[in-house]
């Protein structure tokens, strides 16, 4: 492999390790708020990238004012998943119940995308999507560092409103132990149910960021959720930390590895992750106390 | 919260006395709930053996054979589902792994095929074994997770091993039986499979009514007690994760050698996991028959909307709002439901039977009538 050939894989990984890392870190607040598995995280991520698809079609603005619309509806429908759906599961079973209800949702996001749109394949025609320009001596597509920067920007101000605000502080304590929350003055349920809304919000730009370079189609979603799901359990599940810099390894080393393996096999590193990580460390590498149990 | 019935149910320490129980209770004719189930169970079982006879319809005799086969396999699933409350959403993994490994027995050292059928669950139980040891180290949402995963790689390693699986294009798979019509396969295949799922609903009813069954069980409802209290846990799970496999891999190897054509898409096909998860729950996964039930209704659902509406993406809405209200208003499942409204019409059993330490000592408490005379100051035990 040639150097140069080597820094263009590492930048295109560095590249789709950002848009890992997002969509991890919804999955882990998920995770975190209700000890729940969001199968459907990536179905949302498909129905934002058809929504940006759809909004470009039709006004021929960029797809990224799209967000405009799509990320408050997003949060929204968060909000009322939790509120109308999660909350009813029994909390004996939630883990498990809960897995199969969002897996039952994104069936049905699969089904209507299928439905309404059918199932051929759509893409975004942009201005600047066959340009490219040129880093450290590897030509890197506009779309991906355009993509790039969104999910870098999302994650920032997410990183921002957890960290700097006093309802990040509220999240993150709504995460660590609920009852100490509670018994603070914290009202969790409406935290959990925000915190709900937040997840499905990245959804929403990572959809418009994948939208923007990649071919999409209704049951695209099942190629994402396997990387996505062993992505959080190698970081430890409920660790947005672990989360993203298991995206950024994982997602740089599918791309070292697409070049002497092609795109399919690459794509098992995930799982060699994931089986590896379960036999040497369950709980996760960069993870706490709650992965082993749930 | 469960309720107290269920969580002792599992924890009842007389299971293994059951045999027993059944001879104190009264004969089976004046027991009219029993009669109804016996009387339930002998009318499914000539309906299943007739109907193959009464028609020569072959659309009519493959949808008998695909409803048995989903039967089959939500059998096979609910050994671990239904047992330990793992709820595996991968299991069409040992489903395609039983196909594939008939189909590659064959086409490879050109075995004959009963032989490659009895081999083929087999091997799906040695490849299970490995992935349930790292299945198992985790729990809930994390096995979930690795279930689904060892789906998607074998889908990736089916499609893109091209010289071993025949990749996109698949396989195809020699026949069983040569010089048979049509409808006689499908006949035959349809029996094979009664076998089957007879021999999948024995072992099962067997496990239920054992000790084994009861650490199971007790894992289901609370995994750390179990443990504390001496349960294997983890070897507890594999075998109830190996028998799984196996019931699941012999559908599969059964389906290749009836469909005779293998393709990866639908062999390691998520969608088929979620089939076999949604028959369960909807039978009741705490019942020997309730993945036989959720089988038939489910099963001929999908057929109905396939005939109906061709392969549109309506069944994937279809599927996933049924699988939704079963999970939000039914997690039980029909049978536990039906129980109940049978129960509340019935005569009321009463919820705290009471045994003296002299009955438990001489093991004679197993089953007291709920109207006989109770020994003064005598255990209560919740039933």
């Amino acid at each position: 492999m040639s150097s140069a050939l080597l820094l263009q894989s590492l930048i295109l990984g560095i590249l789709l390790g950002g848009l890992y890392a997002l969509l991890a870190s919804g999955l882990t607040l998920y995770f975190g708020v209700m000890r729940v598995v969001m199968i459907a995280h990536s179905a949302f991520l498909i129905l934002a990238g058809y929504l940006a698809w759809f909004f470009t079609v039709q006004t021929g603005l960029d797809p990224m004012i799209s967000l405009l619309i799509t990320v408050p509806l997003f949060f929204g429908i968060g909000v009322l998943m939790q509120r109308l759906l999660i909350t009813r599961l029994k909390p004996a079973s939630l883990t498990m119940m809960s897995v199969l209800l969002t897996f039952a949702i994104a069936l049905v996001i699969e089904g209507m995308l299928g439905f309404t749109f059918t199932g051929v394949q759509r893409r975004i025609r942009l201005d600047y999507g066959a340009s490219s320009i040129e880093v450290l001596g590897a030509q890197v597509a506009v779309v991906k560092l355009v993509a790039f920067g969104l999910a870098a920007l999302a994650l920032g101000s997410l990183w921002f409103v957890l960290k700097k605000t006093s309802f990040g502080q509220a999240l993150r304590a709504t995460i660590q132990h609920k009852e100490a929350a509670e018994l603070v003055g914290i009202d969790t349920a409406k935290v959990a149910s925000y915190g709900f809304g937040l997840g499905l919000a990245t959804a929403a730009v990572g959809g418009t960021a994948l939208a923007l370079d990649a071919t999409i189609y209704p049951s695209l979603h099942w190629h994402w959720i396997g990387p996505l799901m062993a992505i959080i359990v190698v970081g430890g599940l409920g660790s947005i930390p672990g989360a993203a810099v298991a995206a950024m390894l994982l997602g740089v080393t599918q791309s070292l590895l697409q070049v002497p393996l092609g795109t399919t096999w690459a794509q098992t590193v995930f799982y060699v992750a994931l089986f590896v990580t379960l036999m040497v460390r369950p709980q996760g590498f960069f993870g706490g106390r709650l992965a082993q149990r749930f | 919260m469960r309720n107290a019935s269920e969580t002792t149910r599992a924890a009842a320490p007389a299971a293994e006395r059951t045999a027993g129980n059944r001879a104190a209770r009264p004969p089976l004719l004046r027991d009219p709930r029993r009669l109804v189930g016996v009387g339930l169970l002998v009318a499914l079982a000539v309906v299943v053996l007739v109907f193959p006879m009464t028609t020569s319809v072959g659309y009519l005799l493959s949808t008998g054979v695909v409803i048995l086969n989903y039967a089959l396999m939500a059998t096979g699933w609910n050994f671990m589902g239904g047992f330990t409350g793992y709820i595996s959403l991968g299991h069409a993994a040992y489903f395609g792994l039983g196909a594939y490994a008939v189909a590659i027995l064959i086409d490879r050292t050109g075995m004959s095929p009963f032989l490659a059928l009895a081999l083929a669950p087999l091997v799906v139980v040695v490849i299970a074994i490995p992935v349930g040891v790292a299945a198992l180290r985790v729990r809930g949402a994390s096995f979930v997770i690795v279930t689904i995963a060892f789906v998607l790689i074998l889908l990736l390693v089916a499609q893109s091993w091209a010289s071993l699986t025949g990749g996109s294009t698949g396989l195809m798979v020699p026949r069983a039986f040569q010089g048979l019509m049509r409808t006689e396969h499908h006949q035959v295949f349809y029996y094979i499979y009664v076998a089957a799922l007879v021999l999948a609903l024995l072992v099962w009813w067997r496990i239920d009514r054992s000790r084994f069954g009861m650490g199971l069980k007790a894992v289901r409802e609370d995994e750390d007690k179990a443990r504390a209290l001496g349960v294997p846990t983890f070897r507890a799970k594999l075998i109830a994760f190996a028998w799984s496999a196996f019931f699941t891999g012999l559908a599969g190897a059964l389906y290749a050698l009836w469909f005779g054509d293998l393709d990866p898409v639908f062999q390691f096909s998520i969608l088929m996991g979620a089939y076999m998860v949604l028959m369960a729950l909807l039978g009741g996964v705490r019942e020997l028959f309730g993945p036989l039930l959720g089988a038939i209704v489910v099963g001929l659902a999908i057929e109905f909307f396939k005939a109906e509406f061709g392969d549109t993406q309506f069944h994937l809405v279809a599927t996933g709002l049924l699988l939704a209200l079963v999970v939000l208003f039914m997690p039980e499942g029909v049978i536990p439901a039906v129980k109940g409204l049978f129960a509340r019409f019935g005569p009321q059993a009463s919820s705290i039977r009471e045994v003296s330490a002299q009955q438990l000592l001489d093991g004679t408490q197993d089953a007291p009538d709920d109207d006989a005379p109770v020994a003064p100051g005598g255990v209560g035990r919740v039933r």
